[in-house]
């Protein structure tokens, strides 16, 4: 006998519907699982073998074969167990037809019967055109975000049975939790340092990607982690597509379920490329880049990261999305987010102060060769940071704290929704002279710079974008003044300290 | 055949290319005998045999057409075109090669200028200071092209325009090194002399440097240190200065600056110290020469731009520091300091802010 159940795989970020049909029938016992499964699909056999008993359910002794279909996309992942089990159920009479009409599975089974958490809840229950969904409680309130099926939850596939044939009733699904977790850190905390905060908070405001260069303690992974708690909480789609990516990448979500809070992700450099960029052959997993989806991606020591890791980040910088590309697949990832860099200015980590490097003219190329200029370009703020003073550290007074701080960079993002882009960042060349007039001495700073050839015409439109950010701050809503021009040319500090010496 | 001998010039420019041909080791291969005489038992393996290869694989013939080439004049030692003051040397080179004027090595008084690579922008007004002044007084320079204080002074002598720079390089004089001086490179040659020990083509290795900087100690009336680290290689134009009774002056630098620890080492060691030009005059015993110094034609900074240049030290200072003396929004701040670049006042780089001499 034949029977099928709905259900879904997901490859990068996406969910794929997917029919699970069981087939049983006489003949020499066996069990066969066809349609392009992996090994996590294969394997699902002992895992439902052993489930059956510890469930008090009877195997059937005969001819098993199951077909993933559609037959020819790859399918991944242990959350088709369910699906199998109750498929198998059905064919071998176990469960009437009718109960499971309109309703598709997802969930992992372990040995003893109970149901386990499966990564991408979130899109896989997006992918299902059925009413509702069954699937394991531990994960049911990632299942209600996309608020499109009726979802039931149950805690072993004993209790599924026993929900479908009517005898218990279904798990209460949790409440929605709302509350969102506070950020680690407060701005409060960097003392001293006036330049760098002014430069976090522009960051933030205008979603301008940041470079901190100092020395060794001077604060950069400090500054680059309060300014993640700076930024707005996530609203609706915002919201949901990121926790789509961390769901998808099976990263433990917060309590409601739904990621808020802009996310942090700090890769450390000896990361590869696929682990930043997403990808992997069998499951193509989403990366780092896409992880800090809507929010912040820090990169410390950006000096030693592999060039090749470096420069696959330049087309997610331009477009918001990445493609990764396999022979058997290939997946768009979401990954619009805000690049934080530090590193220290040469090798030594002292060539910030003109004449206090103690690095060869060598061994500075060798590091300035490591960072290709495209990259460098992407960052409208480049800012140098130094140690604080002792003074500043110990009596300095309290600097604002982030809740001083994030109602102003809210209300400038504000103003960038008012323009039709998400931040100032993003605001089109050919808008600005529209939306970020300058005025006739603002006009007259950067005339001067692109003569001197200080300024080139590409670095001209991203420092009127910062400047724009910079009066959107200042309160200065009409048009764009020398103190703006002038201030973001400040954040543009050039990097190569060694040009200096002729 | 005859005819097309190469001349002797062309056979010393030969052994001076082969590998690791130390001046001294050049100078004991051509004092007895002349330079073919000297390849010919090079060749024939009588100096060993590494550089009996290394002569096989040269064609002499080759050598002489570079040279001709690049414009380059090759000078054995006792040529009346080898200024006598190398020629007296004890360390006499045997084979000087010469682009421009050799003359202007002999013109009158020099004075040589050295300093670090790494300089602070203090060092570099400095150095391009002291080469305009002593240019516009007669007094010629000599340095050797390097990056830092060495192309700064050349600059300086080189837009006085007066009395002609002289460099002695540690490469080729046709390998231009560094290459961000190929311009300041040209421009010397035209206006004087480029100097070196070795032969069209030759690296830039860095044991020619030590050779290059005795030159310039022997070259010079005055050495004149604007900044050098503690072990810097200045510090071998200096010893190189002492042993020929040459004396060696340096300026003054902030205790606190890596950049001035050898200065100011050289400073409580004995030397007299250079505040203005006037003491290295004073020390090459010429009358103080020339106009008083142009007065300051920059205009005036005003307020706010006022406050924030007493500010400005003559060490680079970063941007938090100056926020942190001023009340002063970053924004302004930027504005003021933007207008004092814009008049010359202050020099930004890398968010460092230091102070430009007139």
């Amino acid at each position: 006998m034949i029977a099928s159940v709905p259900s879904a795989t997901v490859l990068g970020v996406d969910g794929r519907p997917v029919t699970v049909e069981v087939h049983v029938t006489t003949g020499i016992p066996g069990y066969t699982v066809v349609g392009l499964p992996d090994t996590a699909c294969r394997e699902s056999r002992d895992r439902i073998r052993a489930a059956f008993q510890s469930s008090g359910l009877t195997w059937p002794m005969k001819r098993i074969t199951v077909n993933l279909a559609p037959s020819g996309v790859r399918k991944g992942g242990p959350g088709l167990d369910l699906p199998i089990a109750v498929a198998l159920l059905v064919a071998a009479g176990e469960l009437a037809l009718e109960l499971i009409a309109g309703t598709a599975f997802v969930g992992e089974l372990g040995l003893d019967g109970q149901l386990r958490r499966v990564a991408g809840m979130v899109s896989l229950v997006g992918a299902l055109a059925a009413r509702s969904v069954v699937v394991p409680s531990v994960c049911a309130a990632e299942a209600v975000l996309v608020g499109r099926h009726c979802v039931r939850s149950a805690p072993s596939l004993r209790a599924v049975i026993d929900a479908l044939r009517g005898d218990e009733p279904w798990q209460d699904l949790p409440p929605a939790a709302d509350d969102v977790p506070t950020p680690a850190g407060d701005l409060a905390d960097v003392r001293g340092q006036r330049f760098a905060r002014w430069a976090v908070e522009v960051a933030a405001a205008g979603g301008h990607h940041l470079l901190l260069t100092g020395p060794p303690g001077a604060g950069k992974t400090l500054l680059a982690r309060r300014l993640v708690g700076l930024l707005p909480l996530l609203s609706g789609d915002d919201a949901l597509e990121a926790t789509r990516v961390h769901s998808a990448a099976g990263l433990e979500l917060p309590p409601g379920g739904l990621v808020r809070r802009p996310p942090l992700r700090a890769p450390h450099h000896g990361a590869s490329p696929v682990s930043l960029i997403g990808g992997g052959s069998a499951w193509l997993r989403p990366g780092e880049i896409s992880l800090a989806h809507h929010g912040v991606l820090f990169l410390d020591e950006l000096g030693e990261f592999p060039v090749a890791v470096l420069d696959a980040l330049r087309q997610p910088l331009e477009e918001g999305v990445v493609r990764v590309c396999r022979a058997k697949a290939s997946v768009t990832l979401p990954a619009r987010f805000l690049l934080v860099a530090a590193m220290n200015p040469c090798p030594c980590g002292e060539g910030g102060r003109p004449g206090s490097c103690r690095c060869s003219d060598a061994a500075r190329a060798r590091y300035g060769r490591r960072l290709s200029g495209p990259l460098l370009d992407r960052f409208d703020l480049r800012v140098p940071v130094r140690r604080p003073d002792v003074a500043a550290l110990l009596r300095g007074p309290a600097a604002e704290s982030t809740a001083d701080v994030a109602p102003r960079v809210a209300a400038v993002r504000g103003l960038a929704a008012e323009r039709g882009v998400r931040c100032n960042a993003e605001l089109p060349a050919t808008h600005l002279d529209r939306v970020a007039a300058l005025t006739p001495a603002a006009w007259r700073v950067l005339e001067h710079k692109l003569r001197t050839g200080s300024l080139s015409a590409r670095g001209l439109h991203r420092v009127r974008r910062v400047a724009r950010t910079l009066a959107d701050l200042t309160g200065a809503l009409a048009v764009v003044d020398e103190e703006h021009v002038c201030g973001a040319l400040e954040l543009r500090a050039e990097l190569d300290a060694l040009e200096a010496v002729s | 055949m005859t005819g097309d001998r190469p001349p002797e010039w062309a056979y010393a420019a030969a052994l001076a290319g082969l590998p690791y041909m130390a001046w001294d080791k050049l100078a004991g291969l051509l004092a007895d005998g002349r330079p073919s005489a000297a390849w010919r038992r090079v060749a024939a393996g009588g100096a060993g045999q590494p550089w009996r290869h290394a002569a096989a694989a040269t064609s002499v013939a080759e050598v002489e057409a570079a040279h001709r080439r690049a414009g380059v004049a090759v000078h054995l030692a006792g040529d009346a075109a080898v200024p006598a003051a190398l020629a007296a040397d004890h360390e006499a080179p045997a084979v000087l090669f010469v682009r421009g004027d050799a003359g202007a090595a002999s013109a009158g008084p020099m004075v040589g200028i050295v300093g670090t690579r790494r300089c602070t922008g203090y060092g570099r007004d400095v150095a391009r200071q002291l080469g305009r002044e002593l240019s516009s007084a007669g007094v010629g320079l000599v340095s050797g092209l390097a990056l830092g204080i060495d192309g700064a002074a050349h600059e300086g002598a080189l837009a006085a325009g007066a009395a002609p720079p002289v460099a002695v390089v540690g490469s080729g004089l046709d390998v231009v090194y560094p290459r961000r001086h190929a311009g300041l490179w040209e421009r010397v040659a035209a206006a004087g002399a480029l100097l070196s020990e070795a032969p069209a083509a030759a690296r830039p290795e860095p044991w020619r440097f030590p050779a290059r900087n005795r030159l310039i100690a022997a070259l010079a009336d005055v050495v004149v240190v604007v900044e050098s680290h503690a072990a810097g290689g200045s510090m071998h134009t200096v010893r190189a200065a002492a042993e020929r009774s040459v004396t060696v002056m340096a300026v003054p630098g902030p205790v606190r600056s890596a950049a001035s620890m050898g200065t100011n080492r050289l400073l409580a060691d004995g030397c007299p110290p250079v505040c203005d030009t006037g003491d290295v005059l004073v020390a090459l015993a010429l009358e103080r020469a020339g106009a008083p110094p142009p007065a300051d034609g920059r205009r005036q900074p005003e307020a706010e731009d006022a406050a924030v240049l007493e500010l400005l030290g003559w060490e680079a200072v970063s941007i938090d520091e100056l926020l942190a003396g001023t009340d002063l929004t970053p924004g302004r701040l930027s504005v003021a300091l933007t207008r004092l670049e814009h008049d010359g006042w202050a020099r930004g780089r890398a968010g460092w802010w230091e102070r430009v001499g007139p």
